[in-house]
C-alpha cells in the first residue's frame, strides 16, 4: 500500500485543480444566473429560473455523460494540449468536460445561494440608496451586494465543500482525480477496502481545512463591521 | 413660488387604493407638515414624491418638470420607478426614513461620501471635507469613523439627514422620521430639523408629532382615507379644524 502514496498525491491535484476550476467558473456563472433571476426582463427570468430547476432536479452523473458524450455527438470537442496533458497526466478534453459538468451543476446552487442573499438584504437598504439618486447598478454593487455577501459566505463555502467532494464522480468518465487513482490502486493490490480509507481520508484533509478557513474569514468579516 | 405640486395624484397597490386624487402644492421654502390616521396615505405620498412609487394617476410637476403617472405602477409589485430621469428626480430630494436605513456595511464616513463620490459630485476629499462639516452640523463629528451599529437612534437619524443633505437637495423629505426613536432621543433629530427649516430648506414631513408639526410647520396638511381632507396654518388646523373627521383625528392625538 505504501508504494502507491504518489497515485494518491498525483489524484488529489487533479482533485483540486478540478475543484478549483469548477468553484471559480460556477461561482462567476451563478452570479450571472442569479442576476438574470432578479433582472426585470422576464426572458432572462425564465431562462434563469429554467436553468436553475433542470441543473438542480436531474442527477450531476447524467449531466456528466450528457456533458461528454453528448458534446462529442455534437461535434464539440476540447481541443486535446499535449503540454496539458502531460502536466495533468491525464486527457486534457476529459478533464475539461468534468470541469465545465461539475461548473455548470454548482453554478444552478451558487446562483439560489446569490438569489436568496441579495432578496434578504432589507428593501430600505435599496430604498435609502436609490433616494440617494444612485441608479440600479450603484445601488447592486456598493449597497446591496457588499451586505448580501456577508449573509452568504457560509453557504457559499459549503458550496465549494460539496465542489470538492462531489468531483469525485469525474472518475466515471476516466479523469485520473483521487477517487480514479484509489480504484487503479484497488485493482493493482486486490484490496477492495484499505485503498478507499486512504481516499476518504485524502478528501478530508481537503475539505477540513477550507471549512475552517471560510469559518475565519466569516469571522473577520463580522468582526470588521459590527 | 411652487417647487412641487401633485394634481390628482392617485396609487393603488392591486386592489388597495393608497391615494385617490391627491391635490398638493409645496412651496419653496415651506416646510409642510402631513398628518392623519395611519393607513390615510401619507408615506406612500412621499413615496410618491420622489418617485420610490410609481402613481398609477395624476401627476407630479417638480420645479417645471413633470412625471405622469404610470398605471401598470399597480403591478409593478413595489417597483420604484428606474432610469436616469428618476435618479436625477430623486437626486434633487432628499428623503429620510422611519428606520434610518444607514447603510450598515459602511463607516458613518462612507455613507456621507458614497452618492456624491460615486455620482461624481464630488471628489473624495472635497466629500470627505463635505461630510466632516455636515457631522459637525449635527454634533457628531467625533463619529465618522464608527459604524451605525455602534450609534444609538437619535445619532443614526441625525446621519440619516445629512447623508441626505451631502447630495444638496431642493427638498427634504421626512417619513415619520422620529417613530422609532425612543422617547429621549426624539428632541435631537427635532431640533436637526428645525436648525434645517430655520435656514430655508423646503421640507415635506410625515409625522406624529403633533407639537412639532404646530411649532415647525408653515402649512399642514391632513390626510384621510388616501385624500387631503383639510390644509391650512398650524393655527388654523389645529386652533379651528373644520372637518369632522379633523376634528376627531386631533381629539385622538392630542
Amino acid at each position: 500500500m505504501a508504494k502507491y502514496w504518489l497515485f494518491y498525491l498525483v489524484g488529489a491535484k487533479n482533485t483540486l485543480l478540478l475543484a478549483f476550476l469548477a468553484v471559480l467558473a460556477g461561482s462567476l456563472l451563478g452570479f450571472l444566473v442569479a442576476l438574470a433571476r432578479l433582472s426585470r426582463a422576464p426572458a432572462a427570468r425564465l431562462a434563469a429560473t429554467a436553468y436553475v430547476e433542470v441543473l438542480r432536479g436531474t442527477p450531476l452523473l447524467v449531466q456528466l455523460f450528457i456533458v461528454y458524450y453528448g458534446l462529442q455527438a455534437v461535434g464539440v470537442r476540447f481541443p486535446d494540449f499535449p503540454l496539458a496533458d502531460r502536466l495533468l497526466g491525464i486527457g486534457f478534453s476529459d478533464f475539461m468536460a468534468g470541469a465545465l459538468t461539475l461548473a455548470l451543476n454548482s453554478a444552478a446552487y451558487v446562483a439560489e445561494i446569490f438569489r436568496a442573499g441579495i432578496q434578504a438584504v432589507d428593501r430600505g437598504q435599496s430604498e435609502a440608496s436609490r433616494s440617494l439618486g444612485l441608479g440600479r447598478g450603484m445601488t447592486m454593487r456598493y449597497v446591496v451586494f457588499p451586505q448580501a455577501l456577508r449573509n452568504i459566505l457560509p453557504a457559499l463555502g459549503n458550496e465549494f465543500v460539496v465542489v470538492i467532494k462531489e468531483s469525485s464522480i469525474v472518475s466515471t468518465i476516466g479523469v485520473a482525480e483521487l477517487m480514479y487513482k484509489a480504484d487503479t490502486v484497488r485493482g493493482n493490490t486486490f484490496r477492495p477496502f484499505e485503498p478507499l480509507l486512504v481516499a476518504a481520508a485524502c478528501y478530508f484533509l481537503m475539505t477540513f481545512p477550507l471549512s475552517k478557513l471560510l469559518a475565519r474569514i466569516e469571522r473577520r468579516m463580522r468582526s470588521g463591521t459590527h | 413660488m411652487e417647487l412641487i405640486r401633485t394634481v390628482g395624484l392617485r396609487k393603488s397597490f392591486g386592489p388597495v387604493q393608497a391615494l385617490r386624487g391627491v391635490d398638493a402644492v409645496i412651496g419653496k421654502g415651506e416646510v409642510v407638515a402631513v398628518i392623519g390616521p395611519s393607513g390615510s396615505g401619507k408615506s406612500t405620498f412621499l413615496r410618491c414624491l420622489n418617485l420610490l412609487e410609481v402613481p398609477t394617476g395624476g401627476s407630479i410637476a417638480f420645479d417645471g418638470e413633470i412625471v405622469r403617472a404610470d398605471p401598470r405602477g399597480a403591478h409593478a409589485g413595489g417597483a420604484l420607478a428606474d432610469g436616469p430621469a428618476a435618479d436625477a428626480w430623486r437626486r434633487r430630494m432628499g428623503m429620510v426614513f422611519q428606520h434610518f436605513n444607514l447603510f450598515p456595511h459602511m463607516t458613518v464616513l462612507g455613507n456621507l461620501c458614497l452618492a456624491p463620490v460615486k455620482l461624481g459630485r464630488l471628489t473624495p476629499e472635497a466629500a470627505r471635507d463635505q461630510a466632516m462639516r455636515l457631522l459637525a452640523r449635527v454634533g457628531l463629528e467625533d463619529k465618522a469613523a464608527s459604524y451605525p451599529a455602534q450609534l444609538s437612534g437619535g445619532q443614526k437619524q441625525r446621519i440619516a439627514i445629512v447623508r441626505a443633505l451631502a447630495m444638496g437637495p431642493e427638498v427634504m423629505l421626512f417619513d415619520e422620521p422620529t417613530s422609532a426613536l425612543d422617547p429621549e432621543m426624539v428632541g435631537e433629530v427635532l431640533d436637526v430639523m428645525r436648525d434645517l427649516a430655520a435656514e430655508g430648506m423646503t421640507m415635506v414631513i410625515v409625522t406624529h408629532e403633533m407639537r412639532f408639526a404646530r411649532q415647525a410647520a408653515s402649512r399642514v396638511l391632513f390626510m384621510d382615507q388616501g385624500l387631503v381632507a383639510e390644509e391650512g396654518s398650524p393655527e388654523e388646523l389645529f386652533g379651528a379644524p373644520r372637518g369632522a373627521r379633523t376634528r376627531e383625528f386631533l381629539a385622538k392625538v392630542l
